[in-house]
């Protein structure tokens, strides 16, 4: 549920230090529906109580992978300390970062992240079979259903992030 | 449509779309599954791509809500120009469905398809004057480059007239569509009158 998003902050400005009395910040607020929606998104992937779902750590090794093969930096140094706050292990990320996912010993895992990297690099590649390897590690519909939202997401959140990191140092218009 | 395009495999025709994954079953729908289909869209009932996403009802609000004020919005980019950047990358990303959509949705507003001729083609040369070019290259930049965008693609949109409220606009929807493609082009696929 949404319940904790009143009290969130948002993340692309507090990634992107975009704060009032800027003019970027005045136009992004003037969207306020999109930048709630946005917020509101972010909250509900990365919620620790998604229920029986993917797991928050592989939302979060979704997010990494997906940031990181982009690249965006910013989010993916967020994801990345929100992986370490959780201790994962330095052997996993160098075995992600080389896209190394067979060596992960841990086949559901490097399913997941397969299908990210298909999705990020290139979509159109995401055929049915794509989905046929995530159904034989198991996971279910809604898990796939949520995955492939979160890629998307993600897809839509390092775009917005670079285009509002452009609009910054761009600064004011003349 | 008066005028049929067909090219590169994209067409303004109008398709349908299946998904590859078990849908929502209405009967069975819970209240969040129902309530959500029916702030999503007018058909979102019959539709299999919401009836896919309504497997999880609060992450579809958010993404309606999002694709609403981004797409709908009063003010800002032209709903056209806002339609136009999402041709272009559903044209990019390959999504023939997303571009038959939203080609269809430039023409109604702009009573003209001459540019979604031009896409088809070729997104690289498309755009029938300077402002639209600008708007095409930075779709297709965006999308295909990210971490590349930097101050000089906004200068260039500023150079065409684009206020920062409009190439923030553009920004939305260059983006919404990477969310949007990736939906349509990975958990089914459109479906051709002729099929």
């Amino acid at each position: 549920m949404t319940s904790n998003a009143s009290v969130s902050v948002d993340l692309l400005d507090s990634l992107l230090d975009i704060q009032p009395p800027t003019s970027l910040h005045a136009a992004r607020h003037a969207r306020e529906k999109v930048a709630a929606a946005t917020q509101a998104s972010q909250d509900l992937f990365f919620d620790p109580e998604l229920a029986n779902n993917l797991s928050l750590t592989e939302r979060l090794w979704v997010a990494y992978y997906a940031t990181y093969l982009t690249p965006q930096p910013l989010l993916s140094a967020h994801y990345l300390a929100q992986l370490q706050a959780r201790g994962v292990s330095q052997r996993v990320r160098q075995s992600v970062e080389a896209g190394e996912l067979d060596s992960l010993g841990d086949p559901r895992l490097a399913a997941i992240l397969r299908f990210t990297r298909t999705l990020i690099e290139s979509p159109v590649n995401g055929d049915q079979q794509a989905l046929q390897a995530l159904q034989q590690e198991g996971l279910s519909t809604e898990e796939i259903v949520v995955l492939a939202q979160l890629i998307a997401f993600l897809s839509y959140q390092v775009r917005l992030a670079a285009g509002l990191d452009a609009l910054r140092s761009a600064g004011a218009a003349q | 449509m008066s005028d049929v395009i067909r090219d590169h495999g994209f067409t303004n025709e109008v398709l349908g779309w299946k998904a590859w994954l078990p849908t929502v079953d209405l009967a069975s729908a819970s209240a969040a599954q129902v309530a959500v289909l029916e702030e999503s869209h007018p058909q979102a009932k019959t539709s299999d791509y919401y009836l896919t996403l309504a497997h999880h009802p609060d992450i579809l609000r958010q993404r309606s809500q999002a694709f609403n004020a981004i797409m709908y919005a009063p003010g800002g980019l032209s709903r056209a120009e806002r339609e136009l950047a999402s041709t272009v990358v559903s044209r990019v990303n390959r999504c023939v469905y997303c571009a038959s959509v939203h080609a269809q949705r430039f023409e109604q507003l702009a009573k003209r398809n001459d540019v979604i001729r031009e896409l088809f083609a070729d997104p690289a040369t498309a755009g029938t004057n300077a402002r639209e070019k600008a708007i095409v290259r930075f779709s297709i930049d965006l999308t295909l480059e990210p971490a590349s965008v930097n101050a000089s693609h906004i200068q260039a949109l500023r150079e065409h007239g684009l206020d920062d409220g409009q190439v923030l606009d553009l920004i939305h929807a260059i983006s919404i569509f990477a969310w949007a493609n990736r939906l349509m082009l990975n958990l089914g696929e459109p479906v051709f009158p002729d099929a």
